[in-house]
């Protein structure tokens, strides 16, 4: 089956001249190449631009994150003598651990986004730990019985640091460091080291159980790429996480499973109706739009004021301030008027009209003569107020004649 | 296709039915919009044909404006089903057709007449633009529409407003004819007929032979001329476009125009009418007697104002050659337009002014009068000052046009009418013409 062109409107004008008669395809593509052109530019131009950067990801304590809170330059220098690997998940870090063998340690931030049963396994690990600002529930599982007692920011913590204050030789020899944040304690009894102590606990706590050592920090400040060279922050990151592997644990944000949308929780006939609601708009579109028959065109005559061209000169008038040219219009008007009904002839010379008109008013006929005649300087044009003087004894004087 | 409010209505039930239907939610909306289309479909089906109505029109077909013209429509129905629904009768929107589309039930077999009001707001003629049938189908849900042709033309004739002045001009031409002829013994009048001397009479007019033969004196009485020609000639061009008050320079001619047309019907003249600008755009020969008022109305119906400068040369030209050798009073309708009459007019005069009386008749802008006056203020003045300068020189050029043997009637659009008709009625009277 066959479909048959329609067939050519007829064209009246030359082809191909873009004009109204030219073909529809080029003219689609007439009033179309400009912003095709634009929007063509400007995607080569970022792409362009987009090939010469490298993109590193973002985030608090992210190993790969070249910003301020980022902590690529710690892992940069661990991996210089020591393996590093970055795990984004507890699975991965367990067999990260595993492959690492005996001497390596769990460095966990962000550990808010495990579950109970991921910080579990994790503890279960034979190994050293270092935990980052914990949540309660990571304390609980890998230093059970350590409490949170305190927090405490100090306003120039990156200019001064803490003092170590004990016997911890990773803390001593690193010296004062930006640690802070929350402050930890252990329980009674336990085999636990303090450091850095503020008012109400240890920013730095290391607790021995069995053969691993937990240390728990209060804050990730120490560890990012902005206070990395402060005081001896360094030092004490390369001395907490010495071992031949460092796993790094940041894991990514839980995904949710099992929740239904708002769309799947309405009732499937409500979901339904949706389908006739479109027919009824459109119907609804019909009735209202569908019109008895089409418009009816009409030429209309084009009718301006005859007084158009009068307005526009007196605009002219009014925008050059043509004093002169009024004033001449203004006596000449009134002389045309006046001077036949004085019996006189519009030929009549300046002398003759102005000794009839000061005969009949009584004004000086040299006075009336410069509002008049004026020769050479007029002193009606010289301002507008002046113009206004000159239309008020023009229409006195006609007065008098009537 | 048309739908109507009630298959949106439906739709609507449908859609509320849907809703509530609950788990089988997808087979309701699928069974809904098949039942839709299906009535649709069926009702548009049964719908009577709109194609096959055969349409005739009567009514009026002119009419002076600011009256009202009803124009009919028939419609009659040869299929076998009955038609429901509506129709409009389209018109140009200043016809201001009215009603905009009226219901209407055509039984199989018969006929119905539709009628349409016109009132129009503009002169001209105004065709019919098409009858829009639209039916609908038993259910009332949807239907068929189709736009039908039935040619019709209104012609909108020019109003004739100085009509009101005919009467008392009228008298005014008959005191010429009648007891008064003896007053105005002017040059070229002709003589009508011996009658008794009646005190008062001009004791010049005694024909002393004739009263030598009767028993009592005996006056000739004069009449005025009978039978001379008159052409009026409407200027066209883009002067006549400028509006004056609330109507262009052109209607107000017309007017004037109509009423020396239908004056000098009266008194006998034959009255030819032509319209130009830089061609002929009408034209009314006069064919014997009787009045050409009409016809003139007729051509005067359809003329707008042109954006072109007229061409005098042209005009000037035709009036001389296409009309008759005789002497005539010719009367040209424009505007005393300084820049158009003196480089255009005024070289050309002396040719017509030779063998034909020119009067040249011009509607005056009561507005230009009204800015000469205005007073306070330079800004004021500058517009004074402006309409002044205007105003000089339409004076310059009715000099100059009078100085060249021309009349020239200007007056504002209230009185251009009766002043052309007095202008008219002084130059019968002095056999002028």
């Amino acid at each position: 089956m066959t479909a048959t062109a329609p067939a050519a409107p007829p064209r009246t004008g030359a082809p191909g001249d873009g004009g109204p008669d030219a073909p529809r395809a080029l003219r689609v593509w007439r009033s179309a190449r400009t912003p095709v052109a634009v929007v063509t530019a400007l995607v080569v131009v970022s792409v362009l631009l987009s090939l010469g950067t490298e993109r590193f990801p973002t985030g608090y304590l992210e190993p790969g994150s070249v910003s301020p809170d980022g902590t690529r330059a710690l892992v940069e220098v661990l991996g210089e003598d020591r393996d590093v690997d970055v795990v984004r998940s507890s699975a991965a870090a367990g067999e990260a651990v595993a492959r690492a063998g005996g001497d390596a340690v769990l460095v966990v931030t962000l550990d808010h986004r495990l579950l109970p049963s991921e910080l579990e396994e994790l503890a279960a690990l034979d190994t050293d730990t270092v935990l980052v600002q914990p949540s309660v529930a990571s304390l609980a599982a890998f230093a059970p019985g350590v409490e949170v007692t305190g927090r405490e920011v100090p306003d120039n913590i990156l200019e001064y640091g803490f003092a170590p204050e004990c016997g911890l030789p990773a803390a001593e020899a690193a010296g004062n460091a930006t640690v802070g944040g929350e402050l930890y304690s252990a329980p009674a009894g336990a085999d636990a080291t303090g450091c850095y102590p503020g008012g109400s606990g240890d920013a730095l706590l290391r607790v021995e159980d069995g053969g691993t050592a937990t240390t728990v920090l209060g804050t990730g400040t120490p560890l990012t790429n902005t206070a990395l060279d402060t005081g001896g922050n360094a030092a004490l990151a390369m001395n907490l996480m010495a071992a031949d592997d460092v796993v790094w644990l940041r894991p990514d944000p839980p995904r949710q499973e099992g929740s239904a949308t708002l769309w799947e929780l309405v009732p499937p006939g409500l979901r339904w109706s949706l389908v006739p609601l479109v027919a009824t708009l459109l119907l609804l579109a019909l009735w209202r739009g569908r019109r008895m028959g089409a418009l009816v065109p009409e030429a209309l005559p084009v009718v301006v004021r005859a007084s158009e061209t009068t307005e526009g000169r007196a605009g002219l008038y009014q925008a050059r301030k043509a004093r002169d040219r009024a004033a001449y219009a203004l006596r000449s008007g009134f002389l045309e008027r006046t001077v036949p009904k004085l019996g006189l002839s519009a030929e009549t010379a300046p002398e003759a009209v102005v000794e009839t008109v000061a005969a009949r008013t009584g004004d000086d006929p040299g006075h009336l003569r410069a509002l008049l005649y004026p020769d050479g300087h007029d002193p009606y044009a010289a301002d507008d107020d002046a113009l206004v003087r000159l239309a008020d004894e023009l229409d006195e004087r006609t007065r008098r004649l009537r | 296709m048309v739908v109507t409010g009630r298959a949106v209505l439906l739709a609507f039930l449908a859609t509320v039915a849907v809703a509530l239907s609950g788990l089988v939610g997808a087979w309701a909306a699928v069974a809904a919009l098949v039942l839709l289309a299906l009535l649709l479909v069926a009702d548009v089906c049964l719908a009577a044909s709109p194609a096959a109505l055969r349409l005739s029109r009567d009514g009026d077909s002119s009419l002076r404006l600011g009256d009202s013209a009803v124009v009919h429509v028939t419609l009659a129905n040869p299929t076998r089903r009955r038609l429901r629904g509506s129709v409009r009768d389209a018109w140009p929107p200043s016809s201001h057709a009215a009603p905009r589309g009226q219901p209407v039930r055509v039984d199989a077999g018969e006929r119905r007449r539709v009628t349409t009001t016109l009132t129009p707001s503009r002169r001209g003629d105004a065709r019919a633009a098409g009858v829009t049938v639209r039916t609908i189908g038993p259910l009332g849900l949807a239907g068929r529409q189709r736009t039908l042709t039935a040619p019709w033309t209104v012609r909108t004739l020019p109003p004739f407003h100085s009509r009101r002045h005919l009467p008392g001009k009228l008298s005014r031409l008959r005191e010429l004819e009648g007891q008064h002829t003896a007053m105005v013994r002017g040059q070229g009048s002709e003589f009508d007929s011996l009658r008794d001397y009646v005190p008062g009479d001009d004791v010049r007019s005694i024909d002393w032979r004739a009263t030598a033969r009767n028993d009592g004196v005996v006056v000739r009485t004069w009449r005025p001329e009978r039978d001379r020609r008159i052409l009026i000639v409407l200027d066209t061009g883009r002067t006549s476009a400028g509006r004056v008050g609330d109507t262009p320079r052109l209607d107000h001619a017309m007017d004037a125009a109509l009423l020396l047309a239908a004056l000098a019907g009266r008194a006998g003249d034959r009255v030819d009418f032509m319209a130009y600008d830089r061609r002929t755009r009408a034209q009314v020969r006069s064919s014997g007697k009787g009045s050409q008022v009409n016809r003139i109305v007729e051509a005067m119906a359809p003329l707008e104002a042109e954006l072109v400068e007229s061409d005098p040369a042209g005009l000037v030209g035709t009036v001389l050659g296409t009309q008759g050798r005789s002497r005539r009073l010719v009367v040209l309708l424009t505007d005393l337009n300084a820049a158009a009459l003196e480089e255009g007019l005024l070289p050309r005069l002396p040719l017509l002014t030779s063998r034909h009386l020119l009067l040249v008749a011009a509607v005056r802008d009561p507005a230009v009068d009204g800015m000469a006056g205005e007073r306070g203020g330079a800004d004021a003045l500058y517009r004074a000052a402006a309409a002044e300068r205007t105003l000089s020189e339409r004076r310059r050029v009715t000099a100059e046009l009078r100085r060249l043997g021309v009349e020239v009637v200007d007056a504002d659009p209230e009185h251009i009418a009766p002043a052309l008709a007095d202008a008219y009625i002084n130059l019968k009277a002095q056999g002028r013409l």
